[in-house]
């Protein structure tokens, strides 16, 4: 095994490696300290350069060299001249058995390059989230890495990456796989409408697209998409959390109409039906007018009138349809590219209310072992987890985050600016998947609640190219670095291998 | 200009003879009111049989029917339906077909792995119609995913589509667990979609698509069809100027009369008192008697209930035939495994209920056991090998058996 440097000084977190003359050590790249009884797997965190000669000699020779002096040329360069690499011990593997260091490698060991045997232990769980290929440095070692799904969809992931770091892509990635490898149903909230593939490559090119991948759109359905109309009869007043803004008395005036009037309550404050409660006649005025901007209704010679995907008359089914499906294990994409930020939120809200609710039933009675877990795919998740839309009042996304695994619900939440989000609720989601963050800002955040001590890594978070990540799971030995495979790449091969359809059934030409 | 429309017949589906002949004769009932209302063309939207090969009375019969269409002018366009539709492809159609009986609509080519179907013009009228099959497991769901739609979108004059699925948009509640696939699988620009597939009556205008119709069997198919709907369906539909409106005709050759009989809390004495009493004051004289018995008797076993007596009593006033249903009739004496007289899957999850406590090798030993037999029941694909076949099967199932390993 090529030996690429040696264990020269440095303490538990800091291990220095002097770097072989010629070859070339990575930041990030994962490292073998080895000896008879067992492996010391290091992570490079940064780089340096080290020389026999004193700054001093270094600048005079470097002098002489940039003003024409003299051609500077050193005797014996590669001894004294070299790279430093700075290591942590991450995982001790002996016997095929990994736990995490607790002694330093031998003093003077040698260093060689990490190789896929030393790694047999990231095996595929039963029901698994496949996240990618590990990477050591650039490169990328043919093992893939799969979180155990029940585990890390229940206690959330938080997926956060600078624009055009490859987000949406590894969320494609992983739901894509999900459809085999696990028994988890998902919701995906999808505000740019690129995950189903209406207008370029998505889930919906999956085989089992048809049984698996459900699709509600409010535009034009495309073949196979369902109509997303709910009905207003669905509605209740906690939905409405985190949607609009209303005063105490706003609130009480919604929830006495409820009250009263219980599925029809929306429509009596349109029609200005009477309470048995007096309110002010202007808060009443401010309530109805909200609800008429949020939902899309009028009143028109004392009827009510619905243009948006409330409707009066159909999608009284809708929830409930949508629930089933995520309860048999699919995927349910909800096309929001069309709607308002409110009117998406507050889908997400109902939705999410009722399969709480649900939930909670089944623990009750003891049937929640039986049922899949249920992940909720949050892009741009400050809009409903944000410090300040939670200092305006709690909603069901953060009742989740806080709650959900008991009940088997958890999050998926995308961002690019995950400090925006409170750092208990950060710390609840056990799943960090960091991808590019430049923003010092936002590597710190992530950072200071990850589930590993990542707090050395900051360099190379920095580092982070387009499509590569560290994962930080409790579920997962170490701070993992991986690759994500390029979602159209899986989308290509799995129309190579398709079977032809003959049509049967068809009289062909 | 007039039409009629219907669907899911099962010709040959019922055991009992009386019920196999009001079955034929519901499809005779059919063929007599489109002779009577002077159709132009009659579509059947799949399942006109129960079989992919049914028995040479059953063909013959429907082959004289059809005869007598096309003697009075009125040519027979269909699609084969999930019941009449064989594995490889071949369906009694084809033979119905080469006779000149009928025509299957079902017809195109394959043009760069898309499938750019054929319209069947009717030359008296011009209407133009195309369709495509229903086959178990929903494998059409591929067919429509393969569509040219363009070519079928850009087709002048009034156009109809013949198909033989459940859409996810209409599914009544207690058939919520048929597969199904969304209504925006259905071609767009149609005036009529003559649907089939589903036991249930349909006429609906959603958006961007003409009048989606479902007319409910021509002829109920089981017990709990007959309590709930009695009596068959069809449509005759009316093109007039442009303007569709398609009309109801009820397929009502016989009168049927439900009883049920209240076992709870009784013995089976009392229950053979009171059954023979209610029997005394019914009026069933050549009616169609369906009898329910329900609830858990306090002494005495089901078999207690003298329902020979009963029904020989029912006989000697009259009735036509007498059917009975005992899937919710229990004893506390004597337990046995029951099921419904529901169709297959319907046993198949009682029998599963019933069972699984019995085993321990999952935790959720229903859920597995049920994926098994949706996996166990996938047909081969077409121009798949039988060594791909079973690979594919064979990794499914390792799929499957790993996922709940450790749930």
């Amino acid at each position: 095994m090529e030996v690429v440097g040696k264990l020269i000084a440095g303490n538990f977190n800091k291990l220095l490696v002097r770097q072989k003359s010629d070859t070339e050590i990575e930041l990030g790249e994962l490292l073998v300290a080895e000896s008879s009884r067992e492996r010391i797997i290091l992570q490079v965190l940064d780089l340096a350069y080290g020389s026999q000669l004193s700054q001093q000699n270094l600048e005079f020779v470097s002098g002489l060299s940039l003003e024409g002096v003299a051609n500077a040329i050193f005797n014996d360069s590669e001894l004294r001249n070299y790279t430093l690499a700075i290591a942590k011990s991450v995982l001790t593997v002996s016997n095929n058995q990994v736990r995490t260091p607790k002694k330093l490698p031998r003093f003077f060991s040698d260093i060689r390059r990490v190789t896929e045997a030393d790694l047999s232990f990231f095996s595929k769980p039963n029901s698994g989230i496949y996240l990618g290929k590990l990477r050591s440095g650039s490169k990328v070692l043919d093992v893939d890495v799969w979180v155990d799904a029940d585990m890390a969809l229940a206690h959330h992931i938080l997926i956060s990456a600078q624009t055009g770091k490859g987000k949406s892509n590894l969320a494609k990635v992983m739901l894509h796989n999900a459809i085999d490898s696990t028994t988890a149903g998902f919701l995906v909230l999808d505000p740019h409408d690129e995950y189903y593939g209406r207008h370029h490559k998505g889930l919906k090119s999956h085989s089992s697209a048809s049984s698996k991948v459900i699709y509600y759109t409010p535009s034009e359905p495309i073949p196979g998409a369902r109509s997303l109309v709910i009905n207003l009869k669905s509605l209740k007043p906690e939905h409405f959390q985190g949607v609009i803004w209303l005063s105490d008395p706003q609130w009480q005036a919604l929830t006495a109409y409820y009250k009263t009037y219980r599925d029809g309550w929306i429509e009596a404050i349109m029609l200005e039906k009477a309470l048995d409660t007096n309110f002010y006649e202007a808060t009443l005025n401010v309530v109805k007018r909200r609800l008429m901007q949020v939902l899309s209704l009028s009143v028109h010679e004392g009827k009510l009138e619905s243009r948006g995907v409330f409707s009066i008359e159909s999608g009284i089914n809708t929830t409930k349809d949508i629930c089933d499906e995520l309860e048999k294990g699919n995927i349910v994409i909800i096309d929001t590219s069309s709607l308002s930020k409110s009117v998406e939120i507050l889908i997400g809200s109902l939705i999410s209310n009722e399969i709480f609710r649900r939930y909670k039933s089944y623990k009750y009675r003891g049937e929640l072992p039986n049922k899949p877990v249920i992940s909720i795919v949050i892009e741009e998740a400050p809009r409903v987890l944000g410090k300040d839309v939670l200092s305006a009042g709690t909603n069901i996304f953060e009742t989740l985050a806080r709650e959900g695994r008991k009940f088997k619900i958890g999050l998926v939440a995308i961002t690019q600016l995950p400090s925006l989000i409170p750092r208990d609720i950060l710390a609840n989601m056990n799943t960090k998947i960091i991808m590019g963050t430049e923003m010092a800002v936002e590597r710190q955040s992530l950072i200071n609640s990850a589930a590993h001590d990542i707090s050395m890594y900051e360099p190379t978070i920095a580092a982070l190219d387009k499509g590569e990540a560290l994962v930080s799971c409790s579920f997962l030995k170490m701070a993992t670095p991986i690759k994500v495979p390029l979602f159209s790449d899986i989308i290509k091969k799995n129309e190579e291998n398709k079977i032809s359809n003959s049509f049967a059934g068809v009289k062909l030409d | 200009m007039r039409f009629a429309h219907i669907a899911d017949c099962h010709l040959g589906s019922w055991r009992e003879q009386k019920l196999r002949e009001l079955n034929m004769n519901s499809f005779r009932f059919a063929i007599d009111a489109c002779i009577t209302n002077k159709v132009e063309f009659l579509i059947i939207a799949g399942d006109l049989f129960n079989t992919s090969l049914p028995s040479v009375d059953v063909l013959k019969e429907v082959v004289r029917h059809l005869k007598n269409l096309k003697d009075n002018g009125i040519r027979v366009y269909a699609v084969a339906g999930s019941h009449d539709f064989s594995p490889s492809g071949k369906t009694m159609l084809d033979v119905l077909e080469n006779a000149g009986l009928l025509v299957n609509v079902a017809k195109g080519r394959v043009n760069n792995g898309m499938l750019q179907l054929r319209f069947t013009i009717d030359k008296p009228t011009g209407v133009k119609i195309t369709g495509l099959p229903g086959r178990k497991g929903l494998l059409e769901g591929s067919y429509y995913e393969s569509l040219d739609r363009e070519s079928l979108l850009k087709e002048q004059g009034i156009k109809i589509f013949v198909f033989h699925t459940a859409l996810t948009e209409y599914k009544p509640k207690e058939l919520q667990a048929v597969e199904s696939l969304p209504l925006s699988f259905l071609p767009m620009g149609f005036d009529y979609y003559a649907g089939g597939h589903v036991h249930s009556k349909l006429i609906a205008q959603p958006k961007g698509y003409g009048f989606v119709v479902m007319p409910g069997p021509l002829y109920p198919n089981n017990f709990a069809e007959l309590e709930k709907l009695r009596h068959g369906n069809m449509l005759l539909v009316e093109i007039d100027n442009n303007e569709i409106k398609p009309k109801e005709l009820e397929v009502k050759l016989i009168d049927v009369l439900k009883v049920t009989v209240d076992c709870d809390k009784k013995a089976a004495e009392q229950v053979n008192l009171e059954l023979s009493e209610a029997i005394d004051s019914l009026d069933v004289k050549n009616k169609l008697v369906l009898v329910r018995f329900s609830g858990v008797l306090d002494s005495g076993r089901v078999f207690d209930i003298d329902m020979n007596r009963a029904f020989n009593n029912l006989y000697s006033k009259g009735a036509y035939f007498v059917m009975r249903n005992t899937s919710e009739l229990h004893s506390r004496e004597f337990e046995q495994i029951r099921i419904a007289a529901n169709p297959a899957e319907d046993i198949e999850v009682q029998l599963v209920n019933e069972h699984s406590s019995d085993l321990s090798v999952f935790k959720d030993e229903k859920a597995v056991i049920k994926e098994l037999i949706a996996l166990l029941s996938k047909s081969k694909v077409e121009g798949e090998t039988n060594t791909d076949y079973e690979e594919r099967i064979l990794s499914e199932f390792d799929k499957l058996i790993g996922k709940h390993k450790n749930i």
